[in-house]
């Protein structure tokens, strides 16, 4: 009954060479594919996948996926005696037309292969892309695109190209970063006794300030209406948040505090004799 | 010595069956029988910082050990690494040893203990101005410590309570050629610390400058110290940590 069935499936002919019976194969062997691909990855994920990058991993893994299904569909093509050769020639013209169309496609992905390999950045790494005014934490990069979560909140997803062609500002590859703050004090003040206060201020205010290399005091500018003096502070790569935005607030109190001129822009008008 | 005042609580375990204040220097510390089963935790410290805690408990009485701690944890844990710079350089002659006694900071753990368990309540420091971060190397490849300057003492009973601990540095100098040092940089989670009533013990470490290769480094290594004071308990999480290579000034 069954081998009945089957040779009547043989007998339907779909097109010259293919019949119902051996896309029944392919069907099954396609569906056989998918399985084994979706349990290498599994198995992959689980046991191997720890081990690497979560990037590699993530990769790894759809390459795989991915390699296993094109096998099978290979494995169906061959098994069926679908010839593909009149595919290949219009393939052929056709991929010079899908060439053009997916230029940008194909430049990410050869961008994000680049990225994979150089590894300029990794996941979790806190990034600053000025080209492109982005800065966050890298979330991932993947095949066309890589994502950052911008600090305020929101995701982006930039195209791999521009990831790549870009300049990328590791916010996390050292142990420490320096922040920068400019204040100006007023002519009749003592410069050295108005470092004195700040100084003062960021070591008992600031408790993630570096005490060693100790905070730096500049004089950057004879400025029209005050002297102005770059502070330089560094501290540990994670808190930025911590010390940037309340530096000027630490070194206006202090200066306010010490009785130290902080002068608004004044001009002196000369009136000439007539 | 002077700073010590008698009304502050020892390090050592209690047993809390109702309201009970510990008091250390520029920190309060109290416990609040608030309901059947429930205390509450409260700390306030200078920096005007507080902290509240509730905690549920099995039966009418909780039992919690006050002990000094590695000074890691505050701010924030961001390194292992301790910078201990020596307010007196030590001098070491050609094929030389010494071995001093030196203050190292410390904060103070409160753990609450659970049959076999003692489990970290809430950490913090009486000394906050010299709880600060270093770095030792350049900004592009140094190493993050929690940096102290250090002074040199007589004894392991010289420790200021409440502040710092005092630990023994064996120095030797295998080198032709006498050197000074002014530093030490070490991984301090491999150093136990120890207490008895306010004062506090860590574990000695030597530093011994020699030659490898072509580069003079100081090999510096933990050491158990012998004691029968009571050993902390451990507050950080453990992990694996990198000897660092440290440079001859």
């Amino acid at each position: 009954m069954f081998f009945e069935f089957m040779q009547g499936l043989d007998q339907i002919e779909i097109t010259s060479g293919l019949t119902l019976l051996s896309l029944l194969i392919g069907g099954i062997i396609m569906g056989v594919g998918v399985l084994i691909a979706r349990t290498v990855k599994l198995l992959f994920t689980k046991y191997y996948a720890p081990k690497l990058s979560q990037d590699s991993a993530k990769n790894l893994g759809k390459l795989l996926y991915f390699g296993i299904i094109v096998i099978s569909f290979l494995v169906f093509t061959s098994t069926t005696g679908v010839d593909l050769s009149g595919l290949l020639v219009a393939g052929g013209i056709f991929g010079v037309v899908i060439g053009f169309a997916t230029q940008s496609v194909v430049s990410n992905l050869i961008s994000g292969i680049f990225l994979m390999i150089e590894k300029p950045v990794k996941q979790g790494d806190s990034v600053d892309l000025p080209g492109l005014g982005i800065s966050g934490t890298l979330l991932d990069i993947s095949t066309f695109s890589a994502r950052v979560r911008q600090f305020d909140g929101t995701i982006t997803r930039i195209p791999n190209e521009s990831f790549f062609t870009t300049n990328i500002r590791s916010l996390s590859s050292t142990p420490v970063r320096r922040s920068e703050a400019l204040v100006g004090i007023a002519y009749r003040e003592d410069i050295d006794g108005a470092i004195s206060v700040m100084e003062k201020a960021i070591r008992n205010q600031m408790p993630y300030a570096l005490i060693l290399p100790k905070p730096d005091f500049r004089i950057k500018e004879l400025a029209d209406s005050s002297v102005n003096i770059e502070v330089l502070v560094w501290h540990p790569r994670e808190d930025w948040d911590q010390v940037s935005p309340k530096l000027l607030k630490v070194l206006k109190n202090a200066l306010d505090e010490g009785g130290i001129e902080i002068p608004f822009p004044q001009r002196v008008v000369w009136k000439a004799k007539e | 010595m002077s700073e010590l005042n008698s009304n502050y609580t020892n390090y050592g375990v209690y047993e809390i069956d109702d309201d009970f204040d510990c008091i250390f220097p520029k920190t309060d510390v109290k416990f609040r029988k608030i309901g059947e089963n429930v205390f509450s935790y409260f700390r306030s410290d200078s920096e005007d910082k507080t902290i509240e805690k509730m905690i549920p408990t099995k039966n009418n009485k909780i039992r919690i050990e006050i002990a000094p701690i590695r000074p890691l944890n505050h701010p924030s844990h961001r390194t292992s690494y301790v910078y201990l710079e020596l307010e007196t350089p030590v001098f070491l002659s050609e094929n030389s040893h010494a071995k001093i006694f030196a203050r190292c900071p410390i904060e103070i753990g409160v753990f609450l203990i659970d049959g076999e368990n003692k489990n970290s309540l809430d950490f913090f420091t009486c000394d906050p101005l010299n709880s600060r971060f270093g770095l030792y190397g350049t900004p592009e490849s140094g190493t993050l410590c929690k940096y102290a300057k250090s002074e040199i003492v007589e004894s392991l009973d010289d420790s200021i309570p409440y502040k710092n601990a005092v630990m023994e540095i064996n120095f030797g100098n295998e080198l032709q050629g006498g050197h000074s040092i002014s530093k030490v940089i070490f991984p301090i989670t491999e150093n136990s610390v120890y207490y008895d009533k306010s004062r506090a013990i860590i574990d000695s470490i030597s530093a011994v400058i020699k030659k490898k290769l072509t580069i003079e480094t100081i090999d510096v290594s933990s050491d158990k110290v012998s004691t029968n004071w009571t050993e902390s308990p451990t507050y950080e999480r453990k992990e694996l940590v990198k000897k660092l290579n440290m440079g001859v000034d």
